[in-house]
């Protein structure tokens, strides 16, 4: 009789100092990232019959939960990964814009308009030497920029590309740690064990997961936990990894030209490699990828369509004029040097037309950054040519020409000026940027929302550890007091005795 | 009732400051040089605009320093056939007066030799420089346009400049036109886009099936006379000139020939009545410089006023919503810490 209630008081004991421990456990893990609060579940002992009378037996702990909602956790994961997906492209977009950014500083814009101007400038006075320096400077001035654009967008390809490598080796070694946690919590599930923690940390690397892609997880028919990747292949199935794997990838050949080669992701399962990297459903990884195939390689046309089209059109109405210097001609005025049959081959030197303003030939792939002035115009500025006719020296119709172009449609098959397309472009990607900050706004409130949800449901509420402490505290008095009330019984009974 | 853990409330607080604080940034960037366009997703079409607005300011401000130097070598120009118009006034007044049978030698010899300094004078004239531009020889600038004879050396061709967009303007009138009988070709304005490259340029870009611009290079042919042809056309010799009148007066004063002086007079008229043309075409010329420069200034102010309107910030909007952003940010500091520094675990002993 005694001694039940000796173990009565020891079962409660026991109990209570559990549940201390557990709203210690949840106080000390309060701000810890990913941490759900646990519950001690008690439940009665079995009691004993005695005759008529029936005695309970006290209480033991039946299981130690974390308070959790899968629903709850995946809405929280597709949050995750729409935000990130929006915010990489914003971001990428951001920086995207900003090169082309020209209203706090000076552009292209302006650089091609003054590289116009400049020619008009020379149309005033077409036998001014130092305006034809200006005309060159100018020019010099558009060739460098069309190559920091060119090199601007290269560099923005490049870190997209290196981005998606490093979210790669990071997304196999996050595989690696799930795998390892599934293993632990099978074996621990196996012996009756606590998993909690563990699967905290599990979630935690599903959700860090998110960021790079939609991710779909959760538990097969035979309890093995699978993480899926949305539009690509099952990363983890149980205790098995699937690693992604990087490539480069030649470029597409277009014409006689290649393109760079690009970063590309595949999945390999089951002896076939699959390419994912267009194929996923979102995350930072998709917004990388999209910035990349997208805008980088509009505006890398873009670019080269204008800085091809400058060069012909400037050089198709450029050799038509004479240099400006003394040609010699005969008594009736044709130019004697003509009669010569090499006169088209003529050495750069002795060149008096048919002279290229900018270097030709030009690849419409990479005009950008390969455009450059010719050499003729380079070693000498009496080769900048304003006449139609030989030793005119006031004649400016090839610099009116050269000037009215900065208005003609001569870009996109002969519908829009060089202004025309330029704009249009940045245009182009600043309405994609501000799409993209509006969605990003939205699915940060989004993902807000749903930590919130997830944080009231798991988070730690250091009010209800208090009162859980105080109340598992003097429960643990009470069953202290039990005891010693039962060993004075023991000893009433042994007083007896004697 | 919903829960509230620590988790939650931090997160919520979290959440509300960063949302307000990136407010109370874009507004102060606004507020620090007060235009409401920073980047062109703030405002993709108003960008556009904003730019395109900026290049027709530098295009108008090249045609403006266009119109200053079309009206500087206008003037200039002017000038010189006025003083040619006097100079021929004189010798028309001298002629008439030396154009009767009874006459003075010593007189018509003195007056042979003024219209002989007359002579002199139009040549100078006519081989008159604007800075190292001679003003009247054409497209050749460089060289002198006329001998001492009065043969003219220059060609026929008008420098015209663009003093508003697609609006061009004679800046040089060449000896041709202003010292020799009219032909048929004379001041009839052309664009000098005319006979340029530029025109076939239209046809000739054309797009390959590789998407690849280019020019068919063969076709690009221009008509341009070769410069024998275009000698041919204005035969120095059966066309009169002011020099060749003044060299005839001169002439028949020498030889006392009357009536060749009197033949000699329509003539001079005509060449009168041809600068008077000149000098009203070179003033309707200005006219149409001043118009476009009116033209180019009306725009910059309509341009300037709608850029603006785009561009600027609304200041007193901005700062009513920069204050209240602030008071925003107060208000969510001073409640995060109430909530934040409170727990039950104060109270328990």
């Amino acid at each position: 009789m005694g001694a039940d209630l000796f173990s009565i008081g020891r079962s409660s004991l026991r109990t209570s100092k559990k549940s201390l421990s557990t709203t210690s456990h949840n106080i000390a893990n309060a701000n810890t990232d990913g941490y759900s609060r646990q519950r001690v579940t008690a439940e009665t002992n079995a009691p004993i019959q005695s005759g008529k009378n029936v005695f309970g037996s006290g209480v033991n702990v039946k299981s130690v939960k974390r308070v959790h909602d899968r629903l709850v956790e995946k809405k929280l994961n597709t949050s995750i990964s729409q935000k990130s997906y929006d915010q990489a492209r914003t971001d990428q977009l951001s920086n995207v814009e900003e090169i082309f950014n020209e209203i706090n500083s000076e552009g292209m814009n302006k650089i091609l308009n003054r590289f116009f101007n400049s020619f008009r400038e020379l149309s005033n006075q077409p036998e001014n030497e130092v305006v034809r320096t200006l005309v060159r400077d100018n020019a010099n001035i558009v060739i460098k920029d069309f190559k920091r654009l060119s090199q601007s967008v290269t560099d923005v390809k490049n870190r997209l590309d290196s981005q998606i490598e490093a979210t790669v080796n990071d997304a196999n070694s996050l595989g690696g740690t799930i795998t390892e946690l599934n293993k632990e919590i099978t074996r621990l599930e196996n012996m009756g064990g606590e998993t909690g923690d563990l699967r905290d940390q599990r979630d935690t690397a599903v959700r860090k997961l998110s960021e790079f892609f939609k991710i779909n997880s959760y538990e097969d028919e035979k309890g093995q936990y699978v993480v899926n990747i949305v539009g690509g292949g099952s990363l983890v199935a149980g205790g098995s990894l699937n690693k992604l794997r990087l490539g480069r990838v030649a470029g597409d050949e277009v014409g006689s030209y290649k393109d760079e080669a690009r970063s590309e992701i595949f999945f390999e399962a089951g002896g076939s490699t699959t390419p994912i990297t267009s194929k996923v459903a979102s995350g930072e990884i998709k917004a990388l990828v999209e910035t990349r195939n997208n805008e980088i390689s509009f505006l890398r046309g873009q670019l080269d369509e204008m800085a091809h089209g400058l060069v012909h059109v400037t050089n198709a109405i450029h050799r038509k004029g004479y240099v400006n210097k003394k040609i010699p001609v005969d008594q009736n005025g044709n130019i004697i040097d003509k009669k010569d049959p090499n006169f088209f081959n003529l050495p750069m030197k002795n060149k008096i037309t048919g002279i290229n303003f900018f270097k030709e030939p030009l690849d419409l792939k990479q005009a950008s950054q390969y455009i450059e002035l010719s050499d003729e115009v380079k070693d000498d500025l009496d080769n900048i040519v304003t006449g139609l006719e030989p030793n005119s020296p006031g004649d400016n119709r090839i610099a009116v020409a050269i000037s009215k172009v900065q208005h003609e449609k001569v870009l996109g098959q002969g519908s829009k000026t060089f202004e025309e397309t330029y704009l249009q472009s940045i245009g182009k990607i600043g309405l994609e940027t501000s799409k993209s900050k509006i969605n990003e706004e939205q699915s940060k409130g989004i993902l807000a929302q749903a930590k919130s949800i997830k944080e009231r449901l798991s988070g730690v509420s250091i009010d209800e550890e208090a009162t859980n402490m105080v109340k598992y505290q003097q429960a643990y008095e009470a069953s202290a007091k039990m005891i010693r009330t039962a060993d004075e019984m023991f000893d009433s009974v042994l007083g007896m005795m004697r | 009732m919903s829960r509230v853990s620590e988790g939650s409330s931090i997160h919520a607080i979290q959440y509300s400051i960063a949302k307000t604080k990136e407010k109370l940034e874009d507004l102060q960037l606004r507020g620090s040089n007060l235009k409401q366009v920073q980047r062109p997703s703030d405002d993709p079409v108003g960008n556009m605009e904003i730019l395109s607005i900026r290049s027709k300011r530098i295009d108008n401000d090249q045609f403006s320093r266009n119109a200053s130097v079309a009206k500087a070598q206008l003037s200039f120009t002017e000038n010189a056939i006025e003083e040619l118009t006097e100079l021929m006034v004189k010798a028309k007044e001298l002629a008439i007066s030396q154009s009767s049978n009874i006459f003075d030698p010593a007189i018509r010899k003195s007056v042979a030799k003024e219209i002989s300094q007359l002579h002199g004078q139009a040549i100078s004239i006519g081989n008159r420089r604007l800075g190292n531009k001679y003003i009247f020889g054409g497209f050749k600038t460089l060289s002198k346009p006329f001998d001492e004879n009065g043969k003219y050396l220059g060609d026929n061709e008008q420098t015209k400049i663009e003093v508003g967009k697609d609006v061009f303007v004679p800046i040089t009138f060449s000896g041709k036109n202003v010292f020799f009988e009219k032909n048929d070709s004379t001041l009839t304005p052309r664009s000098p886009l005319d006979n340029s490259p530029f025109q076939e340029l239209e046809n000739q870009f054309e797009i390959d099936p590789n998407n690849e611009p280019h020019f068919k290079e063969n076709e690009i042919e221009i008509n341009r006379l070769p410069a024998s042809k275009e000698k041919a056309k204005f035969p120095e010799d059966g066309q009169s000139s002011i020099f060749a009148e003044l060299k005839r007066l001169e002439n028949a004063l020498v030889t006392n020939n009357h009536e060749i002086i009197q033949d000699i007079l329509p003539g001079l008229d005509a060449s009168i009545d041809r600068l008077i043309e000149v000098r009203t075409t070179i003033g309707s010329t200005i006219n149409k410089v001043d118009n476009s420069v009116n033209t180019i200034e009306k725009q910059n102010i309509t341009n300037a006023d709608y850029k603006s309107k785009i561009e600027d910030a609304d200041v007193a909007e901005l700062f009513t919503d920069l204050t209240r952003q602030q008071n925003v940010l107060n208000a969510t500091y001073k409640s995060s810490a109430q909530l934040m520094n409170n727990n039950l675990m104060k109270y328990i002993n």
